[in-house]
């Protein structure tokens, strides 16, 4: 177990700078999730904790330990790759049994931690067999015994759930969190699935186009975006944008929107101008009194325990609306819509975001 | 499907089965003449028609060519060289392949063009210089004669680096971070991971090697010191070709390549299916 620490590190490929100057704290025993769209440089940065990539300028810190010269072998941490990557010729025991062999530790204590992680992995009655006997499911476990019997100072997971059906998935994730529980080890867990960031992660760091947007719990990041990006990255369905003019007076500003409706709320911006108005679904209230702003339902989606309404509002712009399971409101009906104000986000044009109180 | 179809489709199958047969016999004939020959009277087989079985079976030739010559020299001799082709080929081509597929050192690429580069050259073109330097060696009529001008096959260096090129990354990765050396990255995983390559290239190489002629003649002129191939053209004597004699060993020389592919028939093929399995 150990804490992580990036310090202005940086990579290129070539002549292309992909990683620039990121600096990093993972602390001891936590679970930190790198969240990003495609190509955001995740898996480079996970791979330059590892070793598989070189780490061209900045130091990594293991443990207070210098490692960004060191051999990947020698730093101590445990990658489970995408596709798992389990030797097809050797059984689940000799997966698992490997990296320890190399190290030259004796039988009686790989058998003994071979056991051990068959135990915390539910996975006893398995060991004999090859990786090609195995399911999915069962593949990812070992992949994740074969880490765990290392007894490493951090794990790394680069997408280790991407290759399992969506129900498998879900109870796999769970499977996760709780062995994160029992054994307490560092952990760094690379996805672009924002349900499992949100589930998983004690904090997450989000990353767009190889930089970081924000470090945050996940409520941290789901409620105070620090940017436009991380706005609209987070959360499902996606944060509502509306163009908006505002106009501040100390910790009071008024934004007019495209329709003309005006809302009030309590925030501190440097200037009155254009922003961008952001609100979540669920801080927008179909009423059923006089509301902020008016629009025509498209769809209603019925999930049940909500209900989505579609609104397109009078300039054209479409706001999703959150209603009560037994909605009745129906396509083509006008709809008045409430914002919850405490709940709104201002951002400015470069993507960095306000908060109203 | 209707009848009129399937009627088409069942002659479409016959004529192809017809013309793999005719195939068939068409490449089978000459070795079933060959053995059925072996056991003809040398008078029977000058006769000018066609006789497809011996008129008076005898294995006169056979006795003859496990009694009256070294066979059981050149059969060691065989052996001994064609096992020394085989294990120092492949060894030699799986660890430069492995190189040239997955280390990085300078100088990576014109070597690699080098071994594509010979594979070009015949190495009939180089026999003279063969023969001079493995005479001035001392080597002529020695095992390791026979062996070293036989070692070069480049065609296995680069079946095995496009085998190794085919192992998914992740592998080599994995193994990197469970602290294996590159040693045991090659003989615990990319070695195991290719088996039935290693399989197929020693089976190919071994029957290249037993089969091989004109360097071992050149090599060797101690009677006792030559390899079956070679050794079975002194069957014929001062007086003239005895063609059931020759045949017969002949037949003597092929058939342990033959027993061997028998054998491995299935291996070789389970082999390479089984390589194209890891490559998908
Ligand atoms: N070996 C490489 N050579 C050159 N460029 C690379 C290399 N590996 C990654 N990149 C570039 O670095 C950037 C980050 O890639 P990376 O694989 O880290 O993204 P990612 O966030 O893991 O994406 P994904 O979710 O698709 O896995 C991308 O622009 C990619 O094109
Ligand atoms: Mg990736």
């Amino acid at each position: 177990m150990a804490e992580i620490a990036l310090q202005n590190v940086s990579k290129s490929f070539g002549a292309v700078e992909v990683i620039k100057d990121i600096s990093l704290k993972v602390e001891q025993g936590e679970f930190v999730v790198f969240l990003g769209p495609s190509g955001s440089g995740k898996s480079t940065l996970l791979r330059m904790i590892a070793g598989l990539e070189s780490i061209d300028r900045g130091k990594l810190l293991i443990g207070g330990r210098e490692c960004q010269d060191l051999a990947p072998g020698q730093r101590d941490v445990a990658m489970v790759f995408q596709n798992y990557a389990l030797y097809p010729h050797m059984t689940v025991r000799e997966n698992m049994a490997f990296g320890l062999r190399n190290v030259g530790m004796n039988e009686k204590d790989i058998a003994e931690r071979v056991a051990d992680a068959g135990r915390i992995l539910e996975m006893d009655a398995l060991l004999d067999r090859r990786p090609s006997q195995l399911s999915g499911g069962q593949r990812q476990r070992v992949a994740i015994g074969r880490a765990i019997v290392k007894e490493p100072a951090a794990f790394l997971f680069d997408e280790p759930l991407s290759n399992l059906d969506a129900a498998l998935r879900v109870r796999t994730r769970v499977e996760l969190a709780q062995l994160h529980q029992r054994i307490a080890a560092t952990m760094i867990y690379v996805t672009h699935d924002q349900t499992e960031a949100m589930t998983l992660a004690d904090r997450i760091v989000i990353l767009n186009d190889c930089r970081i947007e924000q470090i945050g719990t996940p409520m941290e990041v789901y409620t105070y975006p620090a940017s436009r990006f991380v706005a609209g990255f987070v959360g499902s369905p996606g944060m509502n944008f509306l163009k908006a003019e505002v106009t501040t007076s100390g910790k009071e500003a008024v934004a007019t929107l495209g329709d003309g409706s005006r809302v009030e709320m309590t925030v501190t911006i440097p200037d009155s101008g254009a922003y961008e108005l952001g609100i979540r679904p669920e801080a927008v209230h179909v009423t059923a009194e006089e509301g902020d702003t008016t629009g025509e339902a498209t769809v209603v989606e019925h999930l049940g325990d909500r209900t989505l309404v579609y609104a397109r509002l009078g300039d054209g712009t479409e706001v999703i609306a959150l209603d009560g399971g037994r909605s009745q409101v129906a396509p083509g009906d006008t709809v008045a819509l409430r914002f919850d104000t405490s709940q709104l986000h201002l951002f400015d044009s470069a993507g960095h975001a306000y908060h109203a109180d | 499907m209707t009848s009129a179809n399937a009627r088409r489709f069942n002659i479409g199958g016959a004529i192809i089965t017809i013309i793999t047969v005719i195939a068939a016999v068409l490449w089978a004939f000459p070795i079933y003449w060959g053995i059925v020959s072996s056991f003809k009277l040398e008078d029977e087989v000058v006769r000018p028609y066609i006789e497809l079985w011996p008129e008076t079976p005898t294995l006169r030739h056979y006795w003859f060519a496990l009694t009256q010559t070294q066979i059981g020299s050149w059969y060691l001799n065989s052996v001994a060289t064609a096992l020394g082709v085989t294990v120092l080929t492949v060894s030699t081509s799986l660890l430069v392949g492995y190189a040239i597929s997955q280390l990085r050192f300078p100088g990576r690429r014109p070597l690699w063009w080098l071994i594509l580069a010979s594979f070009m050259v015949p190495t009939q073109v180089l026999i003279i210089n063969h023969f001079v330097l493995i005479a001035n060696m001392g080597l002529l009529n020695t095992w390791a004669g026979i062996i070293l001008p036989q070692l070069i096959h480049p065609v296995v260096i680069i079946v095995y680096k496009q085998f190794f090129d085919q192992v998914p990354r992740e592998f080599r990765e994995a193994a990197v971070m469970d602290n294996a050396s590159e040693f045991r990255i090659l003989t615990k995983v990319y070695i195991p991971m290719n088996w039935g390559v290693t399989t197929a290239l020693s089976i190919v190489t071994f029957i290249w090697a037993w089969n091989a002629f004109l360097w071992p003649f050149l090599a060797v002129t101690r009677t006792e010191m030559m390899t079956i191939t070679v050794g079975i053209t002194q069957v014929s004597d001062a007086f003239g070709v005895y063609y059931a004699r020759q045949l017969a060993s002949a037949v003597l020389a092929g058939f342990p390549v033959a027993l061997a592919y028998l054998l491995f028939q299935r291996r070789v093929t389970q082999a390479i299916t089984l390589s194209a399995g890891i490559k998908g």
